[in-house]
């Protein structure tokens, strides 16, 4: 009775042990996509809407040096994107197509990913048949914006400067043109 | 007599909370709940069996998480990752053969070879007679629907038994 009674009472107390340490286990290797309109997940990293855009001064695929303060005064949208990754070639002609739409609207493409050259990135970008900036981002950029690991993520950026939106994944085409039109001053 | 039945009730009191007790902590699940994980691929063969000293296609079984696809070993656009294992150690490697991937087509009309649910890469192996560990790391580069995760490389470890 007892052998029997330490037998199930051992059971119990080493099923209790693994559970947990496998929930923090999968905790740990956590992460959700979410789509566009799903807002940001905790996955994402911090929230900037409401904060002032992070200032970064790049070099796009010419060599010409970009800043965000260049475009003080005007709605921007910085997209981070990657030239390995599908479903941002998807959404830049979007953004492209938005450029016509809404005048005064700047779209600022920011490549973030290790050990890709410019020319590939140029070569990538010539795909989508996009004409606004594309920059090359650096660590310290992907750090101010806090970007997790992947991509493509949007800051949707009034003109005051201020991330009024910002977006993880693709969403509808729809969903992007309603963020714009949120800094474009047309809501 | 009461003192008897008073100690019984004692000991059936403790039965049933350590019975309770363990019921509580016991594993039980419903489905699979795992979540997503930063590394959306798994290795699924952890050993396998050889002839000692005859070169041997072994066959490694590998698992892309659900709603994830990673590229082929032969994506159709340079740009993209294409899926590669690399072995280093523990046995002699006469070649790697892929799997063909399979169509996916994105929003923009463009199609990717990927690798999505269980894929298998043949590996011709000589291995000597005893145990021994392949090991090597496969490099594969993932996105859903949606998005895409950088490059990501998993350690490959199987033990191999050379009979």
């Amino acid at each position: 009775m007892v052998a029997v009674l330490g037998l199930v009472l051992w059971a119990g107390v080493y099923h209790w042990k693994s559970r947990r340490e496998a929930k923090l286990k999968s905790e740990l290797n956590e992460v959700t996509l979410t789509p566009a309109n799903a807002g940001v997940d905790q996955s994402f990293g911090t929230d900037l809407r409401g904060k002032a855009a992070p200032a970064f001064s790049l070099k796009d695929v010419s060599g010409k040096t970009v800043s965000l303060a260049d475009y003080k005064g005007r709605p921007v949208v910085v997209n981070f994107w990657a030239t390995y990754c599908g479903p941002c070639r998807e959404e830049m002609p979007w953004f492209q197509e938005f450029t016509q739409k809404y005048p005064g609207l700047v779209v600022l493409g920011l490549d973030e990913e290790d050990g890709v050259t410019v020319e590939q990135v140029k070569k990538a970008a010539a795909r989508t048949a996009v004409t606004y900036p594309i920059l090359m981002a650096d660590e310290k950029t992907a750090t101010s914006y806090s970007l997790g690991d992947f991509l493509p993520v949007s800051f949707y950026v009034d003109k005051n400067g201020v991330v009024v939106e910002q977006t993880a994944g693709v969403g509808s085409k729809d969903q992007m043109e309603a963020s714009v039109r949120k800094i474009a001053g047309t809501e | 007599m009461k003192r008897v039945l008073g100690c019984k009730f004692y000991v059936l009191g403790w039965v049933v909370g350590l019975l309770c007790f363990s019921a509580a902590t016991q594993e039980i699940r419903f489905g699979d709940a795992r979540p997503g994980s930063r590394q959306n691929v798994e290795l699924l063969t952890d050993a396998v069996e050889v002839r000692a000293g005859q070169a041997q296609v072994v066959e490694l079984r590998f698992r892309v998480d659900p709603g994830f696809h990673i590229n082929s070993h032969t994506p159709k656009d340079e740009l993209l990752v294409p899926t590669v294992l690399k072995v280093d150690s523990g046995v002699d490697v006469a070649g790697v053969e892929y799997p063909a991937g399979a169509a996916f087509q994105l929003a923009d009309g463009s199609t990717l070879d990927v690798y999505r649910g269980e894929f298998r890469v043949r590996v011709k192996l000589v291995a000597g007679a005893g145990k021994s560990v392949l090991t090597g790391a496969l490099r594969y580069q993932a996105c859903d629907g949606a998005a895409c995760f950088p490059a990501k490389t998993l350690a490959v470890r199987v033990f191999v038994t050379g009979q």
